[in-house]
């Protein structure tokens, strides 16, 4: 008895061949379905049919004891396999997978974790009929003649002999090719043996001529799959996105345009470009963007016209689009459809009771080695960041909170990584063992899908405040991967923004990074880079910045200022000699500058020694004398003070200079500049306050130091323990 | 009928004169069905666009430089009944190509109305000839046709340019016409009906101040082109140096050897500026609010010669373009300068062999 072999070639994601496919199973109705799958997943096909098991899903194979090692293999609803796999379920038809064993395909070192190599060698073959037929575009010229065609006859064989005649007896350019057909052969000859009369094999194109009568003599393939090396590996499903087949981001997935196809899979024939117009108009109405039903008459008819012109036979991707871009859309229209309608955001979903990913397993090697376990109640957690497991712990933890698995929150706001002690409050809710399994696709270990979600997000956010939150983030999750590209998009980002007072705000951040060197394995060079290019834009924009300040945003301003000092400081900067004192001198010294932001920046080039004490003094002696208004002058006293009193302590002169600008106010204008030097004063504390009004009463130097004769014994002992400790001096 | 000669030297002919001989031989191997009133078919309109060798062996001259499936937007749109509309800043060739367009599908490129603030909508419909209109009472022989209505009779390609710089009431007008293809003409209780092949291509700057936007009524009567800049600094510099030396003739300006070092300087600075990073794409700077057009660069570079030969030492130098860059990227006051210091200082003072264009750009 003879069998029937069907060899089914088609393009793994074309919508077309899936609809061919299934024609071409109901037409042989046959015994047996071979798919070119690694053959250790046929298992898992069991899942298949089950009602919680929806596409776009993902198998996931990966070595049990490397799970970085790993492979997807992505399914869409408009995947051949898929249909064949659907196909042979309802059928109850047995399914085979033919290809190499992922036991052996993952044995391979070397990184090579693409999807094993399910698009390899189909763009060559591609490539040169598409040049046969005259078209430069391969892509384009497979879409117009196999997927595209809608419902019409199947090309099987056609494909079937133009692959024969590309490959023209050539034997596989690889070994692992070599394998992988001597495999996809030796399942087959089972199959016949087995006593199946009908068998279709649904096959990449390229792979059919391998697999036609006659078959080659069993020895040889025998000989070429002995000795593989093998590994143990693991299998389950995953839920899958559209977005995530797309070719952009990762997997090698191969597919441009999911959206799309998994609109022609759904709408064949000639009115499917006519609905795809209305979806994109009725999403734009959705979005507040105009799309009359007429603009779906000028669409669809400029899309054929464009074919016409382009000679295809149809319209394709790119006349719908341009069509669609000429007619309706206009740049966020296009994007809108670019994002939703050709990628799409399909989620998959896979049953509850799918075995265990490598992420979920790798999270509880990781609570294991730091000795944290998962509880559903509430817990406080106390940890010392310089201890290694406490470190350990925080890093896990701030992972975790970068990856979207919300177990544990900061308390009290300490989140800097000045600080050294956190207080964690953990709560492990059942939900979360879920999301573990659906940011699987990000990574395998939980650092390599933190890092992979802190990138995704650093790409999706603009404001430079969210990407300092992110860097914050990843400094403490100590993720050096993602340091270096964020740091990069700050640096972008800061020459886009026309705020000079957000790139103030990431100077403190890059400075604290490039000081404590929280970035292991990051060149702290390129960091320095961008804080220099940063510090240029900083001296190049502060003086406009600090323009025409109403109260709130001098106030806020100030501080920014002293942050750009501290941050300049911390790394010492070179600008911190040089432009920086020359651009606070302009501050200082512009009459359209907030009197507070003008005493502050005063305050700044005296600290940091760019002006000496006569200087300074002429300064504030001119800002308290009378051309300038009272209200003016006691702004400048608060922002010069910045909230202590000490430079007056220690410099007689200074206080001087205040004391007679004070007893020289008229009384209408004392009485009107009262409310804001009690308000100065008031913030000081209470020694320094005595302090001063000893020395304005003596009218001379002091004769002790220190906080008064009132000293805490108890209390300062506390603090003294607190110092000794910071000094790693040993407590008395 | 054949394109009329023009009868003695013009400045600058018509596109349907300068390129009779390719539109003719076009005309000559072009098998391909044609849309009603098309001279060319449209395969052979996007030939004569973006050039090419004729099986004949005449070789048709690309008129438009970039993206092919641009050009077949367009000529797909004018095949069908949506007007064209092409947008773009200053200098991407929007007339260039629209002048093209109509001279291969109509054979004539003279439809013309050029858009601007004084644009009244006689200009897009009808006038009167007045001194008829009293001694004859209203009649078709007193009516003053305008290139739309010309066009309309004819089946032919009208060109309107600088849409949006008219009023927003006279753009109106166009409503109608485009919708309907009919114009009215209610003095004469009549009207005008388009023939086949009449179509209207506008053309309008997106960037530019001083605009009136498109109705929306009127914006879907169109089928939207931008055309982009060119990608390439190459192609850049060599539209700049073309149109820089072919204005220098123009204007008669002394002779000084237009250095192409500078002319590369300025389309650098344009491109750096416009695109927000460097050329080598390690630093982003921030974008003025100019345009930054290659039609800007052009003026930047004729005004340089302009100085260099009359005041200057007869060269193209730095400082001659130093000037017009600067006058050309601040545009407003506050950001551009912002943006320009940034650019001096952390760009353009370190970059070999510049330093004397950042001395120059210093010194104003």
């Amino acid at each position: 008895m003879t069998a029937t072999v069907k060899l089914l070639g088609i393009r793994h994601h074309g919508p077309g061949s899936a609809r061919s496919v299934v024609r071409a199973l109901d037409a042989l109705q046959p015994t047996a379905v071979l798919v070119e799958l690694p053959a250790d997943c046929e298992a898992a096909l069991a899942w298949v049919g089950d009602q919680h098991l929806v596409p776009p899903v993902a198998l996931l194979g990966y070595v049990v004891d490397d799970p970085q090692r790993a492979a997807f293999l992505p399914f869409a609803e408009f995947s051949p396999e898929w249909q064949a796999f659907t196909w042979a379920q309802q059928h109850e038809v047995v399914v085979r997978a033919i290809d190499l064993p992922m036991r052996h395909t993952l044995a391979w070192s070397g990184g090579d974790n693409d999807e094993l190599g399910l698009t390899m060698a189909v763009a060559d073959p591609l490539a040169a009929l598409a040049e046969a037929a005259g078209d430069p575009d391969p892509e384009r010229w497979w879409d117009d003649v196999i997927e595209h065609r809608g419902d019409g006859a199947p090309a099987f064989d056609s494909v079937a002999e133009a692959m024969t005649a590309v490959r023209g007896g050539r034997t596989p350019s690889t070994r692992r090719e070599a394998q992988r057909e001597a495999h996809m052969r030796q399942v087959l000859r089972r199959a016949i043996a087995d006593g199946h009369e009908r068998i279709a094999v649904v096959c990449g194109a390229w792979h059919v001529p391998a697999l036609a009568e006659p078959l080659p003599a069993a020895a040889v393939d025998t000989r070429t799959l002995r000795d593989l090396p093998r590994v143990k590996v693991g299998l389950c499903w995953v839920p899958w996105t559209h977005r995530r087949l797309a070719a952009t981001t990762g997997y090698g997935a191969g597919v441009r345009s999911p959206g799309w196809y998994a609109h022609v899979f759904e709408h064949p024939g000639d009115l499917g470009v006519t609905r795809w117009f209305v979806g994109a108009a009725r999403l734009l109405r959705e979005r507040g963007i105009s799309a009359s039903p007429d603009d779906l008459i000028a669409a669809t008819r400029a899309a054929t016209t464009l074919a016409a012109l382009r000679n295809r036979p149809r319209p394709g991707l790119a006349e719908v689009l341009d069509a669609a871009d000429t007619v309706m859309a206009g740049a966020t229209g296009m994007s809108l459809i670019e994002r939703e309608l050709i990628v799409g955001d399909a989620i998959g979903e896979v049953p509850d009771n799918a075995p265990q990913v490598p992420l979920a397993r790798d999270l509880a090697a990781q609570q294991r080695k730091v000795r944290l376990k998962p509880a559903a109640t509430a817990q406080t957690v106390e940890l010392d960041v310089r201890a290694p497991n406490g470190r350990a712990r925080s890093v896990l933890l701030h992972r975790l909170r970068a990856l979207g698995v919300y177990w544990g929150w900061v308390e009290e706001g300490r989140g800097s990584s000045g600080t050294f002690r956190e207080t964690w409050r953990l709560l492990w809710e059942p939900e979360l063992t879920i999301t573990v399994i659906e940011l699987s696709a990000h990574g395998t270990t939980v650092q390599a899908a933190a890092t992979h979600r802190l990138l995704e997000r650093a790409a999706s956010v603009e404001a430079l405040a969210d990407l300092v939150a992110v860097l914050d983030m990843a400094l403490l999750a100590d993720l050096a991967d993602v340091v270096e590209p964020v740091v990069a998009r700050v640096e972008a980002q800061a020459a886009h923004d026309p705020d000079v007072v957000q790139v103030i705000d990431t100077l403190g951040p890059l400075a604290r990074a490039l000081r404590y060197g929280d970035v292991r394995g990051t060149d702290a060079s390129a960091l320095r880079a961008v804080l220099d290019g940063l510090v240029v834009r900083v001296v190049a924009g502060v003086v406009m910045a600090c323009r025409s300040l109403d109260d709130a945003a001098a106030a806020a301003m100030v501080e920014r200022l002293a942050g750009v000092q501290a941050a300049l400081a911390l790394v010492d900067h070179p600008a911190r000699r040089a432009e920086w004192p020359a651009v606070l001198t302009i501050v200082a010294e512009r009459g359209d500058v907030h009197g507070l932001v003008q005493g502050r920046a005063t305050r700044l080039l005296h600290d940091g020694g760019a002006w000496n004490r006569a200087l300074v003094g002429a300064r504030l002696s001119r800002a308290l004398s009378v051309g300038t208004a009272p209200a003016a002058g006691a702004a400048f006293v608060e922002g010069f003070l910045a909230g202590s009193g000490t430079v007056l302590v220690h410099d007689a002169e200074l206080l001087d200079v205040v004391d007679g600008w004070v007893a020289s106010l008229a009384p209408d204008a004392f009485i009107a500049t009262v409310p804001l030097l009690r308000r100065t004063f008031g913030a000081f504390e209470p020694g320094e306050r005595r302090q001063l009004g000893l020395l304005i009463a003596n009218q001379g130097a002091p004769t002790w130091s220190g906080f008064g004769s009132d000293l805490d014994a108890e209390r300062a002992a506390a603090a003294l323990a607190t110092v000794r400790q910071l000094l790693g001096v040993a407590v008395i | 009928m054949s394109p009329p000669s023009a009868p003695h030297p013009v400045l600058r002919p018509h596109a349907e004169h300068e390129f009779a001989h390719e539109l003719a031989a076009l005309a000559a191997s072009d098998h391909r069905e044609r849309p009603p009133s098309w001279r060319l078919s449209p395969w052979a309109v996007v030939a004569y666009v973006l050039g090419g060798m004729l099986p004949d062996g005449t070789v048709i001259s690309p008129k438009y430089v970039g993206q092919r499936r641009l050009i077949e937007i367009a000529v797909a749109t004018l095949a069908t009944d949506r007007a064209l509309l092409l947008l773009g800043v200053p200098g991407t060739a929007k007339t260039w190509v629209s002048e093209h367009l109509a001279a291969a599908i109509s054979g004539d490129s003279t439809l013309l109305v050029q858009g601007t603030a004084g644009t009244a909508e006689e200009n897009l419909r009808y006038g009167w000839n007045y001194a008829r209109l009293l001694a004859e009472g209203p009649s078709e022989a007193a009516l003053v046709p305008s290139p739309v209505y010309r066009a309309m009779r004819a089946g032919s390609i009208v060109r309107v340019e600088e849409l949006t710089r008219m009023p927003s009431d006279v753009q109106d007008a166009l409503v109608t016409v485009l919708s309907e293809k009919t114009l009215p003409v209610p003095e004469l209780a009549s009207e005008i009906q388009a023939v086949p092949g009449f179509n209207l291509i506008a053309t309008a700057n997106d960037r530019d101040r001083g605009i009136n936007d498109l109705s929306a009524a009127l914006r879907r009567r169109f089928n939207t082109v931008v055309l982009p800049l060119p990608a390439d600094p190459d192609e850049e510099v060599a539209i700049v140096q073309r149109r820089v030396s072919e204005m220098g003739v123009a204007l008669r300006l002394p002779k000084v050897p237009a250095a192409d070092e500078e002319i590369r300087r300025v389309v650098t600075v344009f491109r750096e500026l416009r695109g927000g990073a460097t050329e080598d794409g390690r630093v982003s700077l921030k974008v003025p609010s100019g345009s930054l057009s290659t039609a800007e660069a052009i003026s930047v570079v004729t005004n340089g010669l302009a100085l260099a030969a009359h005041f200057g030492d007869g060269q193209l130098n730095a400082a001659d373009i130093a000037a017009g860059i600067v006058g050309a990227v601040v545009k407003d006051p506050v950001h551009d300068t912002v943006a320009w210091r940034e650019y001096l200082e952390a760009v353009v003072r370190d970059r070999a062999g510049w330093g004397d264009f950042y001395e120059a750009c210093r010194e104003l």
